[in-house]
């Protein structure tokens, strides 16, 4: 059996599922396996020794992995994984990925991923260990903002570097493109896919990574409305959001359903692509500072995350396609995880965040403002919760080597 | 008037035909396209079709200026779309190549000829090859050229000929007649990942290329990406000394040797989103070379070997059954390894032929061609050749008369925009 080598971090993840293709089996397998990195195939310098899975389904790989690698030990709690099986925090960091499983789902929508519940459970034994270690915490920090808002005060006031949210911002751009720094812009959105409360979190994610930049930092948003179906249309014939920017967006692309057949790339009337989009939602929401943003999830019309920017100085739009190869069909590995991973890694070797946890605390706010608008039939929702004042790094952290 | 009698007496004294516009000057540019056939995803119609309905380019939807004014398809199976088009765009579909190119008149009545032989029905020959008539295609264009006293900018998609021969034949008759000419795949200019160009002048020490597919499609792809990096070393194009295909278990044991760079394979592999085997069955990454799996996901592996006139090697390695995409990877003194994906976003809007269709409306519209037809040269006489070599007991083959000599542009032809 292999020992851990000295002076090498060692790492625990608490999840909730290891099957193919869950947001764990994605992120551990990259720690343990390695993944191509920087042109060559990157091991990473740490050791992965404990494991909690909260659900072991008949498709579950735990065990597999735990064969293939005997050093990462399964444990039955969350606090025996951080203690490896002893009385205080056993790790150097921790890997909290509380995405996919069988959960329940509220009446408004929300899957109820206990990631606060394991965040109390991580922190209880950092509490009583007198000793914290930098955390990530996968994609948004709890369905329930109250929650996420507690978890953020517990890691500021714990002072343990904390990292979250989703593989949007540090996946491949194409074009390769980061928000100038300290820019200045009036409309910015993101046409995506997928689902509210799962993938419209992706979406939000991408516009804030990039917004984050412009000129005066970020100042939190003020307030959000959400459309589905009919309103959505409407909406957009009244101007809700830029339909040229939208359409910019779009032209980033590739993966525009043909609305004509016989024809394999052809830009789609807005009769046609309603045709193509049955369950349209965008959620428009306004920043403290003015700004105004949308995230349009339109099923049917695409299937990747697409940013177009109006900018003021130099006047013009500003458009990029966040990448996401994602398994199964376009590809087999979801390899926007790596850059995920690595800056994982980062931290927890040199416990700083590579980007701010308020990033996504108001992300986290504003997806459950989208579906509390939906369930609210669509009435616009004053957030002054998401007053969230933040300054990003200067330094470009998405995927370009 | 320019007649056919004046125009070869003043060829003698300047072979160089202006390659002028026939209209007006503001107008769009009236296009003649030629197919081999034109339906559902053929290389003919995603291309014919974005000067039809526009394209994705630079964050724009971007409609082209210009007039599809003709067409000619040389097959029409069943799902031809030739006609509706010709009916839905208002232009005609001739019966002949020249028809075509005259717009049913005697002379040429285009400004610009887009010849796409890919797919569609023909036969192969013993190389495997298959014999799409690009060259013939290309010969009734010129004639017409010729005998009109006039020459437009040609594309032909793809590698020129499946013959060399024919090959330098075409772009003998781009230079004698001195219209611009484009040929050539996609993977040069599609998207990369990382965005990473050889830099110029670049002392490159080794590199491989990995692709995947059949022989006589994809491998041109494969080497025409290997290509368009490799031509940025220091010294330019002095073309390609000798070649030499090897498959089966000869191209694991030349790995072995160091004929070609496990390092560099490896490299170029960790650029890969699509490892199979294990990844297939439960998403795990997976270190291809290093985990020695290769030899079992890939059946029957075909390495193209090319000894470039300068001294320089580089290998093509065909891994059908390890990967599904393009990664290439190189060492090069004083930067290390650069490497990089090059992108082919998914069917059907395969957006990576809009990048290629940029270059060709790019040398429709300034009559001159974005980056050299030399490279396609070169490239299709280096497949043809390792084609006759593998015909040939997998020998090495001198090629003297892959002579090609050129020089890349400075700036960077992919899309990066």
């Amino acid at each position: 059996m292999p020992e851990t080598t000295h002076g090498r971090p060692k790492i625990a993840a608490v999840i909730t599922v290891y099957r193919k293709y869950s947001h764990a089996q994605h992120i551990v397998d990259r720690l343990l396996d390695g993944y191509g990195w920087n042109g060559t195939y990157h091991h990473p310098p740490m050791d992965l020794v404990a494991l909690y899975v909260d659900q072991v389904g008949k498709d579950d790989l735990s065990h597999e992995r735990a064969a293939r690698f005997p050093a990462m030990k399964i444990y039955p709690t969350i606090a025996e994984a951080l203690t490896r099986g002893g009385s205080k925090l056993a790790v150097d960091g921790v890997v909290l990925v509380g995405e996919h499983g069988d959960y329940p789902r509220n009446e408004m929508g929300q899957t109820e991923y206990p990631r606060y519940k394991f965040f109390e459970q991580i922190v209880s034994v950092y509490k009583s260990s007198g000793r914290s270690v930098p955390l990530f915490s996968d994609k948004h920090l709890s369905w329930k903002w109250e929650w996420a808002k507690q978890m953020y005060d517990t890691s500021k006031s714990m002072g343990f570097p904390f990292m979250a949210g989703s593989s949007l911002p540090v996946t491949w751009r194409i074009p390769s493109i980061d928000m100038p720094w300290k820019s200045s812009v009036s409309e910015a959105l993101c046409v995506c896919y997928g689902g509210v409360d799962s993938y419209d979190f992706h979406g939000l994610e991408t516009v804030q990574c990039m917004v984050e930049r412009r000129a005066g930092g970020e100042t939190g948003v003020r307030s959000l409305q959400a459309y589905r179906g009919d309103r959505f249309w409407d909406a957009m014939k009244e101007g809700a959001w830029s339909y040229d920017l939208m359409k910019a967006a779009l032209c980033r692309s590739h993966t525009l359903t043909p609305a004509r057949p016989g024809f394999n790339d052809i830009f789609p009337t807005r009769e046609q692509m309603r045709e193509l989009v049955k369950k349209p939602v965008a959620y428009t929401y306004e920043y403290n500072d003015g700004l105004r943003c949308t995230m349009l999830l339109m099923n049917g019309l695409i299937r990747d995350f697409n940013f177009a920017a109006r900018m003021k100085q130099p006047s013009g739009i500003l458009s990029t396609q966040m990448y996401l190869p994602m398994p199964d069909g376009r590809t087999t590995l979801a390899d926007f995880f790596s850059p995920l991973v690595h800056h994982i890694e980062d931290m927890m070797l040199t416990h700083k965040e590579p980007y701010p946890i308020e990033r996504t605390l108001l992300t986290t706010g504003l997806t459950a403002a989208g579906v509390e608008s939906l369930y609210r039939n669509q009435t616009r929702i004053d957030t002054p919760q998401l007053a969230i004042r933040y300054e990003p790094r200067r330094e470009s952290t998405f995927w370009r080597t | 008037m320019i007649t056919r009698r004046t125009f070869l007496a003043s060829t003698a004294l300047a072979p160089v035909l202006a390659a002028r516009a026939s209209a007006a000057p503001n107008g769009p540019l009236r296009i003649a396209v030629v197919t081999t056939v034109y339906k559902y995803l053929s290389h003919g119609q995603h291309i014919g079709d974005r000067f039809l309905v526009g394209y994705p380019h630079n964050g724009e939807w971007h409609q082209p200026n210009v007039k599809v004014v003709s067409l000619y398809v040389d097959q029409k199976p069943e799902g031809d779309l030739s006609e509706a088009r010709a009916r839905e765009f208002g232009f005609r579909v001739y019966p002949t190549v020249a028809e075509a190119i005259c717009c049913g008149g005697k002379s040429l009545a285009c400004d610009a000829v887009l010849i796409v032989g890919e797919h569609g029905d023909y036969p192969k020959n013993e190389k495997g090859q298959i014999l799409y008539p690009r060259y013939e295609f290309f010969e009734q264009a010129t004639k017409v050229f010729r005998d009109s006293g006039r020459a437009v900018p040609v594309y032909n998609d793809k590698h020129l000929s499946y013959s060399f021969e024919k090959a330098s034949k075409m772009v003998a008759a781009s230079k004698e007649l001195g219209f611009p000419m484009l040929g050539g795949s996609s993977l040069p200019v599609t998207w990369r990942l990382p965005d990473v160009e050889m830099p110029l002048d670049a002392h490159i020490e080794d590199a491989v290329m990995v692709g995947v597919g059949g022989s006589d499609a994809m491998d041109f792809h494969a080497l025409e990406a290997l290509q368009c990096m490799v031509e940025r070393r220091k010294g330019g194009e002095t073309g390609v000394k000798a070649v030499q295909m090897i498959t089966g278990n000869k191209v694991w044991e030349a790995g072995d040797k160091g004929v070609w760079s496990k390092e560099l394979l490896s490299s170029a592999l960790s650029r890969s989103d699509t490892p199979m085997g294990l990844t297939i069955k439960d998403g795990r990454t997976q270190d291809l070379v290093g985990s020695g799996v290769l030899p079992g996901l890939v059946p029957h592996p075909a390495a193209y070997l090319i000894e470039y006139r300068d001294g320089f090697r580089a290998t093509m390695l065909m891994l059908t059954g390890a990967v599904e995409d393009f990664n290439f990877s190189a060492r090069v003194r004083g930067k290390g390894l650069v490497s990089t994906q090059f992108l082919l976003t998914p069917v059907p809007n395969v957006t990576y032929s809009a990048c290629l269709v940029s270059k060709i409306e790019q040398m429709f519209t300034t009559r001159k061609a974005p980056y050299s037809i030399d490279r396609t040269l070169l490239t299709s006489g280096i497949l043809e050749s390792c084609l006759t070599s593998k015909l040939q007991d997998e020998k090495r083959l001198e090629t003297p008369h892959l002579k090609v000599n050129y020089r890349p542009t400075v700036e960077s032809q992919y899309c990066r925009a």
